[in-house]
């Protein structure tokens, strides 16, 4: 494939049309440059310039169902991460805890 | 639409409360969305094997197991609700938005904000409900027995598990993972399955000596140990209650055709209207609408099976419902209900070749059933998603893509002329390779192992192409 490099990036921020080839330097550029505005930048956004969630022909822009921003209670990733490592360990600890208030009840007993 | 009600603004209240994931305001390298990815995964992983706190039992009959492979959850554990919430919530909202009952402009960013606002309420609430729902139907022993105090305690492990996996779901799409998370979740339970079933070490006393289930395990356990070779490999091939050999090599095969027909496709050759010399291609694929036919096939049937399971521990003298469907309970999987008549016993698939040749009608309708199932879904699901004719059409045109040698009117009718019928032929192919998946026995059911290889599929899509932009970034 005759791809430039700046047609190779373009090309694969847009979803729906992976096979995009531009042999011309200045001119695709500045297609990739309108398409890149168009889709957004990366390839998660570019879904919902076709509707919701629905990418032409790839099953998986169809299970996308959050693409945009939306006002709420932001989090970075990384708050997700631990909060979930979190949560793991909260359920770890009950069932530690289970198991200890149980021996000391029945040797109470 | 003049400032009428719509429903869509009863959820702006919401919205400042939801859990919202910033979208990355930089490119992820490659190598950090694989982490993330990675530390999602684990974190799913874990979640679907630590045990809920306080249930006491999860024994008797699991109205549910016939959705568990899609819904990537394993019961008893923190994952017990998987990915139900999300899918749930999802579907109901792209058909309510689809068949146009709640109205969404997707060019106004407002709109957007406030349809994904709602599925995500939604999400949370379905979770909160099938939580409370699951606890007070007695799935894990009845509220007396577990305590109030345990009760609560469960619900809430359900409900943040929910959430978690929501919030999982939108990291991965925001940019910082590789595909979406419900996908990802999916194929790692099925393939998890699959792993198990080949290599699983447990040993199961079935009468003639200890048995290793897993398959290969168990293969050279046999040839080992019985002193007659040839009977230990027909055992080892054919055995019948557990996981054998032939099921094994049939979900291989099934992987490597599905992996074959994915290369099918028909290339439309486009050209930028106003960029002269840029070509392109619009590639239509035989799998149009990839695993989304299978998805809401399954979805349909496991419904079925539940309102019939109900009915018929319910009422199981009444005609119309022995004519929904007659359930027995399985000689192998302890306590698993399978249907033995009815409706649900002739959508669903044959359990081996013999049963087949000794009831040839169930396999006919099964076959019938499955196909038609899975190309009416199919062209349906491509007018609900937006990926049809039309839509396509208005996105090149957006795009000032056109073909060449046809009139920019054109480009419909010319789309129009492959995308139904990619749609619905590859829906019948779907639908009959889960019908051989399952006629060969493969492990796990049919129906997973497409999903499975789909997903897998267009994951080393992604993988690729993520790949691709990174070289051409590290070129500049």
């Amino acid at each position: 494939m005759a791809r430039g490099t700046s047609q190779s990036q373009s090309s694969s921020s847009s979803t729906s049309r992976p096979g995009v080839v531009a042999p011309r330097g200045s001119a695709a550029a500045t297609a990739g440059m309108r398409r890149r505005r168009l889709g957004g930048g990366s390839a998660s956004s570019n879904a919902s310039s076709g509707g919701i969630g629905g990418g032409a022909g790839s099953g998986g822009n169809m299970l996308r169902f959050y693409t945009d921003d939306a006002p709420g209670l932001k989090i970075s990733p990384t708050v997700v991460l631990v909060m979930s490592l979190c949560f793991i360990g909260f359920v770890t600890a009950l069932h530690v805890f289970g198991k200890l208030y149980r021996r000391s009840a029945a040797a109470a007993a | 639409m003049g400032g009428g009600f719509r429903v869509l603004h009863l959820v702006r209240p919401f919205l400042s409360f939801l859990p919202e994931v910033q979208s990355a305001d930089r490119k992820i390298p490659f190598r950090e969305k694989v982490i993330y990815t990675v530390i999602s995964l684990f974190i799913f992983l874990v979640c679907s094997q630590l045990p809920l706190y306080g249930i006491h039992s999860t024994t008797g009959a699991d109205p549910f197991y016939w959705m568990r492979v899609i819904l990537a959850s394993n019961r008893g554990t923190v994952m017990e609700l998987g990915i139900t919430p999300i899918v749930t919530s999802g579907l109901v909202m792209q058909l309510l938005a689809g068949s146009k009952i709640i109205e969404v402009d997707n060019s106004v960013r407002e709109d957007r904000a406030l349809l994904n606002g709602a599925q995500k309420l939604l999400g949370i609430l379905i979770a909160v409900g099938e939580a409370v729902a699951y606890v007070l139907s007695g799935m894990y022993g009845s509220v007396g027995q577990l305590g109030v105090g345990n009760a609560i305690l469960i619900i809430i492990q359900l409900c943040f598990a929910g959430i978690i996996v929501i919030c999982l779901d939108e990291l991965l799409q925001k940019g910082y993972g590789l595909g979406s998370g419900i996908s990802l979740f999916i194929a790692t339970n099925i393939c998890e399955n699959i792993i198990w079933k080949a290599f699983s070490p447990t040993t199961i006393n079935s009468g003639r000596g200890a048995e290793f289930e897993g398959a290969v395990i168990a293969l050279f356990h046999l040839l080992i140990t019985r002193s007659d070779k040839v009977r230990a490999l027909r055992e080892a091939f054919y055995r019948q209650n557990l996981p054998n050999v032939t099921n094994l090599l049939a979900t291989v095969l099934i992987f490597l055709i599905v992996i074959y027909f994915q290369g099918f496709r028909v290339v439309l050759p486009v050209r930028s209207k106003n960029a002269r010399g840029q070509q392109g291609s619009y590639p239509i694929k035989l799998f149009y609408t990839s695993n989304m036919p299978i998805i809401l096939q399954s979805a349909l049937v496991s419904n079925l099976y539940f309102i019939s399971q109900l009915l018929y521990r319910k009422y199981s003298g009444n005609f119309i419902v022995n004519l929904l469907g007659k359930w027995k309970e399985s000689e192998y999987s302890g306590g698993q209900y399978i249907p033995v008549g009815g409706l649900a016993y002739y959508v669903t698939a044959p359990a081996s070749l013999a049963d087949m040749a000794a009831n040839p009608f169930h396999a006919l309708f099964y076959l019938v059933f499955m196909l038609s199932a899975c190309a009416l879904f199919s062209k349906t699901w491509i007018e609900v998603s937006g990926s049809s004719a039309r839509d396509v059409a208005k996105q090149l045109k957006e795009q000032q893509m056109v073909m060449p040698g046809h009139r920019d009117s054109n480009l419909q009718k010319e789309l129009n002329r492959y995308i139904p019928t990619a749609a619905a032929f590859g829906g019948i192919c779907i639908g009959a390779l889960t019908v051989l998946a399952d006629f060969m026995g493969a492990i796990g059911s049919g129906t997973g192992i497409l999903l499975a290889v789909t997903i897998i599929y267009q994951y080393f899509e992604t993988f690729e192409k993520e790949r691709a932009s990174e070289l051409g970034f590290f070129g500049f």
